[in-house]
């Protein structure tokens, strides 16, 4: 027992270190360690990395509140779209193939590495539109400048509760936080400064991953003999990358990651297509 | 870029006093009390599997990898065989443990809202919540 234990442990501690420092999250990294080198089937996979992103999520954002940078209503107003893609997500998990859930979690990782490798260019919006005023979607953020700070409204809240929708499908179907799509539905198209988004997505990938999380903890899908030790050893995994984090040369390790993503969504992607 | 100069000791009005002191020292304390109940819990759950069952361990484990996955139990049965030092069901309330930690956040915002009367604000973290529900119930179902 202690050799399967110890090897899910190390494995589990790996992709929560990898995930911290590489900013993408432990699900992307866990998902194809157990299918890739444990041999796990795909379900059990999403299963576990669903368990362990909520754990992460719970570790890490203990840390982000504090920071002042989450908009809480942002948060919960999009949290209606997640939660709704997340739960109905699970429960489709439970019915499509397994090559279909591979290619998907290709396809997301493809749009992890696309939103590492986009240029940022940030738009501030001083004044937002009807239905973000009606909802309140504003803050302050200190000007980078020093001394004042920038206030900021949102745009286009229905074409960010859409992608949404759609990160919040992918999470309970694939397993992973899908903070890159969150990230990108605040940022890119509801206009809302990148350092909110992040921080934003970041408290609400818990939440969407726990919604995914019940359905399967529920159906009785995830083995307590691979999701305990899997979520303990994320958790240890990312909370070690986040104290090395500050020492390591991001840039750099950015770019090792980004062709790790291509190399497990080329791998991910030839097991679904084999699959069919 | 729309800068304006504000008083830094001034909190911005927009941010109440009551969601700041939620957001910044019920939140971080109630997330770390209830995620380090259940990284407690799985591990003893893990000891006890160690050393009460590790051949249950490795035949659950295998039966897992060649695909028998779901062990879908009465809630009841759970809570039972947890209180009876089942090392599984230990574990299976270790998860469920862990899964309350997001769930507790939006409570926590919820009855934020409700106490400040923002009564769309209640409406929307009330959907979640009920959203959160409807996970159990289709995950029993289905």
């Amino acid at each position: 027992m202690l050799e399967i234990l110890g090897g899910l442990l190390a494995l589990a501690f790996g992709a929560g270190f990898i995930g911290a420092l590489s900013g993408l999250g432990g699900g992307v990294f866990i998902i194809p360690g157990l299918v890739i080198l444990a041999k796990m089937p795909m379900e059990v996979a999403v299963g576990a990395s669903l368990i362990s992103v909520v754990a992460t999520s719970a570790g890490a954002s203990v840390a982000f509140v504090r920071d002042g940078w989450t908009n809480l209503k942002v948060a919960m107003v999009l949290e209606c779209a997640t939660v709704t893609g997340a739960v109905t997500g699970a429960y489709l998990a439970g019915i499509v193939s397994a090559p279909v859930l591979e290619g998907l979690f290709a396809l997301m990782m493809l749009q992890a590495a696309y939103f590492s490798l986009r240029r940022i260019e940030e738009e501030v919006v001083p004044v937002g539109d009807r239905l973000a005023r009606r909802l309140d979607l504003q803050g302050d953020i200190p000007d980078s400048l020093g001394g004042g700070v920038v206030h900021y409204e949102a745009v286009n809240v229905p074409g960010g509760a859409a992608v949404m929708l759609i990160a919040g499908l992918m999470s309970g179907l694939v397993g992973v936080g899908a903070g890159a799509l969150k990230v990108t539905a605040m940022d890119y198209i509801m206009k809302i400064p990148l350092k909110v988004s992040s921080a934003t997505s970041n408290f609400m990938i818990g939440v969407t991953a726990g919604a995914g999380a019940l359905v399967f903890l529920s159906r009785g899908a995830v083995p307590t003999t691979i999701a305990a030790p899997v979520a303990l050893g994320v958790t240890a995994g990312a909370l070690t990358g986040s104290r090395v984090l500050p020492y390591a040369n991001v840039g750099l390790l950015r770019r090792g990651f980004i062709v790790i993503l291509f190399l497990i969504a080329i791998e991910m992607g030839w097991r679904a297509l084999s699959g069919i | 870029m729309a800068t304006t100069q504000v008083n830094p000791e001034q909190p911005s009005a927009q941010v109440s006093r009551d969601e700041d002191r939620i957001l910044r020292v019920w939140t971080p304390v109630l997330l770390r009390t209830i995620l380090l109940s259940a990284a407690a819990i799985l591990l003893f759950g893990l000891m006890l599997m160690a050393t009460t069952a590790p051949g249950y361990y490795v035949e659950h484990y295998r039966a897992v990898e060649a695909g028998h996955i779901h062990q879908k139990e009465p809630f009841a049965q759970i809570a039972h065989g947890a209180l009876a030092g089942d090392p599984h069901s230990v574990l299976t309330v270790g998860l469920f443990v862990l899964t309350l930690v997001p769930l507790g956040r939006v409570a926590f915002c919820f009855l934020l809202f409700i106490k400040e009367r923002d009564y769309t604000y209640v409406f929307l973290t009330g959907y979640v919540l009920f959203g959160l529900a409807l996970g159990v119930f289709l995950g029993r179902i289905g």
